[in-house]
């Protein structure tokens, strides 16, 4: 290569590696110059994937079939939503009593909402690249859907609406390794952070190390102002293992989330609750008296025959 | 290069950046998958001169910091593929060069792959990404390398001939 080509390559080369550097320090900055190019991409890219999405399920749902050979996949889909049920009644009922119990039966779990919620079919996984992990649902803000918004899946917790399209949502999974979500404990009501490591597992730090927590100690969300993006009551996940090390300044376990990443189809995203204050989502109720049942036996004495 | 070239070589990475966003992301792989952006951008930077490449790995960076799967900041994979791509093309570069036929250019994207996804981890921590933990790290690391090199003798030769088809025609018109 001659000697003006080089010099030519090395302009470029420094003329290109210096954009990158702008982009960079512009997005690091806060300028949102890109973003609404960004939007633009995906508006462009949004409807190539509904259609892959809906051309290629058979191809899926074939591979599907071959992992589950020898089992019929309906029944295990209606034994899993069954667990599941029982999973969050199960749940629902440990925290209710937990309450109970720590408040002397005079505090009530408010935990029931009755979220009014939006269901949308996953269309697209996040590419590993990035090792974000990330989906695309199929609502967008015409469903309602706007940013920060808790997501949620048949198990509890699955993420967050991270930015949102008209016909679709980028949801950032609780897997992501930015992912953060205050937490309690069920039972001893101890509050804390969980992040996400990648997996289906995560990290819990909590903010004392005065209390003892224990394996198979349940997690729920704590909420949000607003309940975004946070609804508080959510199944998160349960702890696996308990890190016990001396010296440290807050007690941290390891948690398995009850959301199975890797198997998500339909998701929910809570666009209203009836409680507009999530900071008081446990509503101290008056202690109702138990009535306590009389018994009343009556007796009809027999008269003996005598002989 | 001519306009018309630029013109038919952007609507090919348009159009391998959708099949990757649209086809490639509706399966859920082992291992996290592969992606065939990074592999175009890298058969292409190969078989072009070191000012070409890089402007191939610049390009393809920014439609990967146009997905909104990125993660980082924008202009991080920019920078990443276009060090990427300009390193694959010097490799590539002179009689005596680094690839001795197909099976040399495989394994070099495949290695190039795995050193773009170590320079995201390297440099993520100081733009502020979140990484997660060691064994996802590696477990994602391995899988996309596997995935390269299963899937590179395979695509490799539609992206040679696209190149010839597009270079080739063009030049000579």
């Amino acid at each position: 290569m001659s000697r003006g080509g080089q010099s030519r390559t090395r302009l470029l080369l420094v003329i290109l590696i210096v954009t990158s550097l702008f982009l960079v320090t512009l997005d690091l900055r806060g300028v949102k110059l890109l973003d609404s190019l960004k939007q633009g991409m995906q508006t462009v890219v949004s409807p190539f994937q509904r259609s892959a999405n809906f051309a290629l399920t058979p191809v899926k749902n074939f591979f599907t079939d071959i992992s589950l050979l020898g089992r019929s996949g309906s029944q295990i889909d209606k034994l899993e939503e069954e667990n599941a049920a029982l999973k969050l009644e199960l749940i629902e009922r440990q925290d209710a009593d937990a309450a109970l119990e720590q408040l002397k039966g005079i505090l009530d779990l408010a935990g029931k909402a009755g979220y009014k919620i939006v269901n949308a079919k996953v269309i697209s996984q996040g590419s590993y690249q990035s090792f974000a992990r990330t989906v695309t649902i199929s609502s967008g803000t015409n469903a309602g859907i706007a940013q920060n918004m808790t997501v949620l899946s048949e198990f509890g917790i699955a993420g967050i609406v991270k930015e949102v399209y008209p016909n679709s949502a980028l949801i950032q999974l609780a897997s992501d390794p930015a992912f953060r979500i205050g937490v309690r404990i069920v039972g001893s009501q101890q509050i804390g952070f969980l992040s996400g490591r990648g997996g289906r597992s995560a990290v819990l730090q909590l903010l004392d190390n005065s209390t003892d927590i224990n394996e198979g100690d349940v997690l729920m969300s704590r909420g949000s102002i607003a309940n975004r993006p946070f609804v508080p009551g959510a199944p998160v996940g349960y702890i696996t293992t308990v890190d016990n090390s001396a010296g440290t300044i807050a007690q941290s376990a390891s948690v398995r989330y009850y959301t199975d990443f890797s198997k998500l189809s339909v998701l929910a995203v809570v666009v209203g609750s009836p409680n507009p204050n999530p900071g008081d989502a446990l509503v101290p109720q008056k202690p109702r008296p138990i009535p306590t049942p009389t018994v009343t036996v009556f007796v009809t004495p027999t008269p003996t025959p005598s002989n | 290069m001519s306009t018309r070239l630029i013109g038919i070589s952007s609507l090919v990475f348009l159009a391998i950046y959708i099949i990757q966003e649209s086809i490639v992301a509706q399966f859920r792989l082992p291992g996290g998958g592969f992606s065939i952006l990074v592999i175009f951008a890298l058969s292409w930077a190969i078989m072009s001169e070191r000012e070409v490449a890089a402007v191939i790995g610049f390009s393809a960076g920014l439609l990967m910091d146009f997905s909104q799967n990125a993660s980082g900041p924008f202009g991080q994979w920019t920078l990443i593929m276009l060090i990427a791509g300009y390193c694959i093309s010097y490799l590539g570069y002179g009689d005596d060069n680094f690839f001795g036929g197909a099976i040399g250019v495989v394994l070099s994207i495949v290695v190039i792959n795995f050193f773009t996804e170590l320079l995201f981890l390297i440099s993520g921590p100081l733009l502020g990404v979140s990484i997660g933990s060691f064994s996802e790290i590696f477990y994602t690391l391995v899988g996309t390398s596997l995935w390269t090199l299963l899937l590179t003798p395979i695509v490799l030769p539609i992206f040679v001939r696209l190149h010839k088809e597009i270079f080739q025609s063009g030049s000579i018109a």
